[in-house]
């Protein structure tokens, strides 16, 4: 790294054409290996449930997605990078279970392409899960160099909000939500993009400012704070959220957004009247909104007595509820759950909102509680990738990018289980959905890149200026 | 008890001890890395890499382990010794104070950089960022736990 001024935009590319060293991973291979064994006797079990034959429920899909799986092992192994090894596999296996429960609910809930040619729920949900395991693969393997999240970061916030004003401006109504972006045949839901957008951007703005938040002190009362001009994005970002709950009534990515933020905030600077003020701020903010907007104000009605209106506003949350009753401890098995009552689904929307419901209802209390432990594993990776990065940034991002998986679980699993107002966001790596999944797979192909120590530095914060520069060119 | 009833019981709870034996898999590899992270010498509260060094002393990618007070200089005595033309006998001090590290210019000629801007008196240096002293670029980092 000798003369880097000049040379550091080459070695910050990704280096695809390096010499390949392989490295075996044994480790992902033995838990990748039980995973697909798991999904195996998973698939047994849903073909036993639902027609009594005892074979594999949809051999095909299981194939390709175990290959799609085996591939990706294969290819980190020949990037021969010492990255994570734990994620893929719990990664994975979320998937397997999320393409069981697609292929086990009626595939008339989402179809594309017409005809005789025409794929059902479970086809359009393998082929979103092969594309998220491609996109964690490649960034896994490609992305060698963090300088191009670092270095434009308020590009990055840029992008961000004009995503969001984009959404504002010309997202489509759907069921009351101003959340789908359609640009032509595409149509997704930027939240999702978005908050790994959040997540880069605070990484940056606090690992820059770090020292000016935790060192300087404005009095106000009994509170230390930082310097006031500081606490701009954190009143911004309070305002960001407010708007998306007021025009995109979308509270679950608000919420997710907001706790995002706070953790992140406390994590960086380890101040606890940040998060004191933050909380204050989300209590006047929710008041506030629940007062003046009628959506918001139902959902929390909804959440204090469902039982209210069961077959109307609190159908819903009653059915969910419904369903973990009738799992019970171990559950109806897979395929035994009731798919249909009357000619329509118990839970609507349950294989976007409900999925957990779903799989409290045929694994029972004891296999929901092994899937929030998978979630948990994928956020104490998260952390200890953070822990042990290098510098700030990679800490900060690492940290980030595992909460913002954890906390948008908890929000919608609380949301089933009636803990939280109901808030539509996606269980991630199991709901359906291109959006949700392709999104958390980049979260995962980001911490399994800055998992890997000692390939390339963090490139120098800023330039060399003034007589330093032309003193180390007199010198070169 | 039907024999049909039986297999699908079994097919069943197979199918969650499996989802549990992948969690324990998994929560013994984390534990194993947790405590081989624990074993690890030196919880020092953070190293200095050479990013860029034309005299040679120190060398360029060598990286110091830091105790919470550590002394920089031309002179013999500093805990990390920078033979530069250009730095002081005894040019800049890194302390650890809470939870961050700072960096005292000790009143060196040719002063002390933190990401290109000269340090006043007194300041915070983050992990990744750089600093200069003559023509030698030193970085901050973590300490290496895994």
């Amino acid at each position: 790294m000798t003369g880097a001024a000049g040379r550091a935009p080459a070695t910050s590319l990704p280096r695809i054409l390096g010499p390949i060293r392989p490295r075996p991973r044994w480790v992902e291979a033995r838990l990748l290996a039980l995973a697909a064994v798991t999904l195996l006797v998973g698939s047994v079990s849903l073909r036993l449930g639902v027609d009594g034959q005892f074979g594999l429920f949809d051999a095909r899909g299981l194939g390709i997605y175990l290959a799609a799986l085996a591939l990706a092992h294969v290819a980190q192994v020949l990037a021969g990078r010492r990255s994570d090894q734990v994620l893929l596999p719990v990664v994975g296996l979320l998937g397997g279970v999320s393409l069981l429960l697609m292929q086990r609910l009626p595939q008339g809930l989402v179809t594309l392409g017409e005809g005789e040619s025409a794929l059902g729920l479970g086809d359009v949900q393998l082929i979103w899960l092969v594309l998220a395991i491609v996109v964690i693969t490649t960034l896994a393997t490609v992305v060698r160099s963090d300088a191009w999240l670092r270095r434009y970061k308020y590009t990055w916030a840029a992008v961000g909000i004009a995503l969001l004003l984009l959404t504002f401006v010309f997202g489509a109504d759907v069921a009351g939500q101003r959340l789908t972006l359609r640009l032509g045949p595409i149509s997704g839901q930027p939240s999702e993009l978005l908050k790994v957008i959040l997540v880069v951007f605070l990484a940056g703005y606090l690992s820059e400012n770090r020292p000016l938040l935790i060192e300087q002190d404005t009095r106000l009362g009994p509170l230390k704070l930082p310097p006031l001009p500081y606490l701009a994005p954190m009143v911004a970002m309070w305002a960001i959220a407010l708007g998306i709950v007021v025009i995109q009534r979308d509270l679950g990515a608000a919420l997710l957004f907001y706790a995002v933020f706070l953790a992140l905030t406390y994590a960086a600077t380890g101040r606890l009247s940040l998060v004191v003020i933050g909380l204050v701020l989300f209590v006047a903010g929710s008041a506030l909104m629940a007062n003046l907007f009628e959506h918001v104000r139902d959902r929390i009605d909804i959440w204090i007595d469902p039982f209210a209106d069961p077959l109307g506003a609190g159908y819903q949350i009653v059915q969910s509820l419904h369903a973990f009753a009738r799992g019970g401890l171990l559950g109806t098995g897979l395929g035994e759950g009731l798919p249909m009552v009357g000619g329509r689904l118990p839970i609507p929307e349950v294989h976007t909102d409900f999925p957990l419901a779903a799989l409290g209802e045929e694994l029972g209390l004891v296999g929901v509680i092994a899937i929030l432990g998978l979630y948990f594993v994928v956020i104490q990776r998260g952390l200890r990738i953070g822990a042990s990065a290098a510098d700030d940034f990679r800490a900060i991002l690492a940290t980030g990018l595992a909460l913002v998986v954890g906390v948008q679980a908890f929000i919608i699993a609380a949301g089933n289980l009636k803990v939280l107002p109901l808030t539509g966001v996606t269980l991630p790596f199991v709901s359906y959905g291109g959006s949700s999944l392709l999104a958390n797979a980049v979260v995962v192909g980001l911490l399994l890149a800055i998992s890997d120590r000692g390939v390339e530095p963090p490139p120098a914060p800023s330039e060399a200026t003034g007589w330093r520069r032309r003193l180390r060119r007199g010198s070169a | 008890m039907d024999p049909a009833l039986l297999v699908i019981w079994i097919v069943r709870l197979l199918f969650l001890a499996l989802l549990y034996l992948f969690l324990a898999r998994v929560v013994g590899s984390l534990l194993r890395d947790l405590r081989a992270a624990a074993r690890e010498p030196g919880a020092s509260p953070g190293r200095l890499v050479v990013v860029e060094s034309p005299a040679g002393e120190p060398e360029e990618g060598r990286s110091f382990d830091l105790d919470a007070i550590t002394t920089l200089g031309r002179d013999v005595n500093n805990a990390i010794v920078i033979d530069d033309p250009f730095a002081s006998s005894e040019h800049a001090v890194l302390t650890f104070r809470g939870r961050s590290w700072y960096v005292e210019d000790l009143g060196s000629t040719n002063g002390t950089f933190v990401n290109g801007r000269a340090v006043a008196a007194v300041s915070p240096l983050g992990f990744g960022d750089e600093m200069s002293i003559g023509q030698v670029r030193l970085r901050l980092e973590r300490a290496r736990t895994s």
